[in-house]
């Protein structure tokens, strides 16, 4: 990946999304400085926004946003039924891990942004190219 | 310790003919003056017993009289307390059978630092110079509610950084700032409380009704211990729920013996499930957190447990506990009340869950209760698993680095808090005490209506006979009065004891056979009485300074009986939490007695 070389102008896609991801960072530092844990999240949406604004890592940046969506997805469905499903007093560990796991890989902000950009990742879309662009 | 100079000459004189009616009775007459001789109108003159463990009081009529009688003897105290003057006592050996006369002179304070010291709380943080009333606000919601902010422990003058950590170890016992704001009022704290002494002039409205009063105290636990509430079972008895402890702290006014009870393991760390927090440290050294109770008709009593988040049952016949899980990610269940039906319903604050259990079938439902707003339902779903993040480091409080309250406040939370039946068509209400409404409950459907209150803080309130709501305004001092048939809400003002002072009524009682209401006055050291019918007010000065009340509830002969629960206790004067029962008419009683003594009768 080094090596790479970007070829072309940056899509509009890439620009809107990097654009975002700074924004949502910023917003998750501000928080941050009231409850420090929502530095994380800054970090790592921080760091999402180089990768796909320097279009490396599209890899990384993809099974980041992954791993968000699975950790949200299973806090959601840990608290909506985790009673019905018998998880006890298990079900708090399991909320507050894929809690944890959300808020590493980027948090809520991350996970809406996620949700719009991961289709886009798939093969063929525009910003799979963009991450795959050439090697030189 | 309490020993000062007598002003006048003090004589016990030992009545021949005793008091029939008073067997093994020491009791006094006498008169207390102020400084310049004039009467004294509603000073408390009470009487210790011989190791200070007990302690009963009256308030002097307007020539300054009063008339006593206690079931102690021996190396008994005698002191005599007036706002803004210093207090006059002295000591006698009093035999069994006594009649005592001791006039007491009021002293004026030797300087001002003393005059400063004796005055309540409400005094103290009246200085406090709020920039913006919106933290002001915060500050008496969050900081008055276990504890009075200007009493001697907590007015203590501190750097800007050391208020900072007390108030980051305050956030360790869930008081919810916004981080700003932290720094905001550690900043008017620096300023207000500077250790200068505090001029102020109070006036607790001494009355005819006040003198006909009498207040009797027993010790109860010890200096770490958190007595949240205490009430008066069936059998006469006072329990009381000792949160610091997992204790159920039992007294028998009749003999003042003091039975404390050990709560079963609850086999989670200390702190229960709050053991994330700083709640393990100092006082809170259980699991459980015994915290409210209420009592069926088959003489259980219904604790509710809320740092292990637990219903328990206590049988006085066997004094075996029972304990029952609540299901869910229920957090802190709270105030605990039993229907016509002998159904316990209980408030669960941090989680905004209504719990119902029918004690016949051993069925427990817990239903969540509406939201309230976008951030209230955020609240609603990851508190519980915040809290469990929290204690897999235990004492470290992680909430702090996760909970939106940090940067939007308290009110993102509802917490549902006081809790009572309609005893006209038996529904259940309860008070959101963040999000400011009271809500009704069909016991047969569990249909929810609210209501929004037009004052803030609503805490425990409580209907009366007739069916109307009176509810607390804990934040703006107030009291509101609602009927469920119109829908209309009254608000009233409870005066403070100066200009400028303000008051915070944290729970109440209604009194149904007179419908008089008794509430908390946690700011200023009293209690207070509301009568409906002519919406007037009456204070009942505390004799022991640092009195912060919770519930209240009433002895089959009238009395008005609540628990000390300042936290922490060894900052109420005497250094230990006391059960507190008001009479309102056992001064009238005693005087009653003593003339009829005096007269051969």
């Amino acid at each position: 990946m080094s090596n790479s070389v970007i070829s072309g102008a940056r899509p509009a896609q890439v620009r809107v999304y990097s654009l975002l991801l700074v924004l949502s960072a910023i917003f998750m530092a501000l928080l941050g400085w009231s409850a420090g844990a929502y530095y994380v999240p800054a970090m790592c949406l921080a760091l999402l926004a180089l990768l796909l604004w320097s279009g490396r890592g599209g890899a990384v940046f993809k099974w980041v946003l992954v791993a968000n969506q699975v950790g949200g997805l299973v806090l959601i469905l840990a608290l909506w039924l985790g009673d019905r499903i018998g998880l006890g007093h298990a079900k708090l560990d399991v909320s507050g891990v894929a809690l944890l796991l959300n808020l590493l890989c980027g948090g809520p902000l991350a996970s809406v942004l996620g949700g719009l950009m991961l289709p886009g990742l798939r093969d063929g879309k525009r910003l799979f190219s963009w991450f795959n662009a050439r090697p030189a | 310790m309490n020993n000062r100079v007598l002003s006048l000459p003090f004589l016990v004189a030992c009545a021949a003919a005793g008091i029939a009616s008073q067997a093994s009775a020491a009791s006094f007459t006498g008169k207390v003056t102020l400084p310049d001789g004039r009467p004294a109108f509603g000073a408390m003159l009470s009487v210790f017993n011989a190791d200070h463990t007990r302690k009963q009081t009256v308030y002097t009529a307007a020539d300054g009289t009063y008339a006593i009688v206690t079931p102690y003897s021996g190396s008994l105290a005698l002191r005599a307390r007036l706002a803004n003057y210093d207090d006059a006592s002295t000591s006698v050996d009093a035999a069994a059978d006594a009649v005592g006369q001791a006039d007491l002179q009021l002293k004026a304070f030797a300087d001002a630092q003393a005059a400063s010291d004796a005055l309540s709380a409400s005094a103290h943080n009246a200085v406090l110079a709020w920039g913006r009333a919106g933290d002001r606000h915060d500050f008496v919601s969050q900081c008055n509610y276990c504890h009075q902010m200007g009493n001697a422990t907590t007015r203590a003058p501190r750097s800007h950084e050391a208020w900072m950590a007390t108030i980051t170890k305050m956030e360790g016992y869930l008081a919810m700032v916004t981080k700003s704001e932290k720094i905001r009022i550690a900043s008017v704290f620096e300023k207000g409380f500077d250790g200068q002494p505090v001029k102020a002039t109070h006036d607790y409205g001494a009355t005819a009704e006040l003198a006909r009063a009498k207040v009797e105290e027993w010790q109860v636990g010890d200096g770490f211990s958190f007595i949240h509430d205490m009430d008066v079972a069936s059998d006469g008895k006072f329990y009381g729920t000792d949160e610091g402890h997992d204790k159920l702290w039992v007294l028998d006014p009749a003999t003042a013996k003091v039975e404390g009870l050990d709560l079963p393991p609850s086999g989670l760390p200390r702190g229960g499930l709050f053991s994330g927090m700083h709640l393990a440290i100092g006082v809170f050294t259980g699991s459980h957190g015994p915290h409210s109770m209420a009592q069926t008709s088959d003489g259980r009593i219904w604790i509710t447990n809320a740092l292990s988040s637990t219903l328990m049952s206590f049988d006085p016949a066997t004094k075996q506990f029972k304990t029952y899980a609540v299901p869910g990610d229920a957090m802190y269940p709270h105030t605990v009340r039993v229907d016509k039906d002998d159904i316990v319903w209980f408030t669960i604050v941090a989680s905004n869950q209504m719990g119902r259990f029918d004690p016949k079938t051993g069925q427990m439902t817990v239903m969540r209760l509406p939201s309230n707003g976008f951030f209230r339902w955020i609240s609603d779903m990851l508190f519980p698993t915040l809290m469990r993040i929290s204690s897999w480091f235990p004492d470290k409080v992680l909430l702090l680095n996760f909970s939106h309250h940090r940067f939007l406040g308290y009110t993102v939370m509802a917490f549902p808090y006081g809790i009572d039946v309609n005893p006209k068509d038996g529904s259940i209400w309860y008070a959101k005490l963040y999000a400011n409404r009271i809500g009704r409950i069909d016991p047969k459907t569990m249909a929810v209506t609210e209501y929004e209150t037009p004052m803030s803080g609503p805490r425990r309130p409580r209907f009366d006979a007739d069916g109307i709501f009176w509810i607390p305004s804990f934040d703006e001092g107030g009291l509101m009065r609602f009927d469920p048939a119109t829908g209309k809400f009254d608000a009233y003002t409870v005066p403070g004891v100066a200009p400028g002072e303000y008051e915070t009524p944290y729970a109440l009682n209604v009194y149904r056979p007179t419908g008089d209401i008794w509430m908390a006055a946690n700011n200023s050291d009293r209690v207070i009485r509301f009568t409906p019918a002519t919406r007037t007010f009456q204070s009942y000065p505390s004799p022991t300074r640092v009195t912060v009340l919770r519930d209240f509830s009433f002895t089959k002969d009238g009395r008005v009986c609540t628990s000390q629960s300042n936290l922490p206790a060894y900052a109420i004067e005497g250094g230990v939490p006391s059960y507190l029962c008001i009479d309102p008419a056992g001064g009238e009683r005693d005087r009653a007695a003593l003339a009829a003594a005096a007269s051969g009768g």
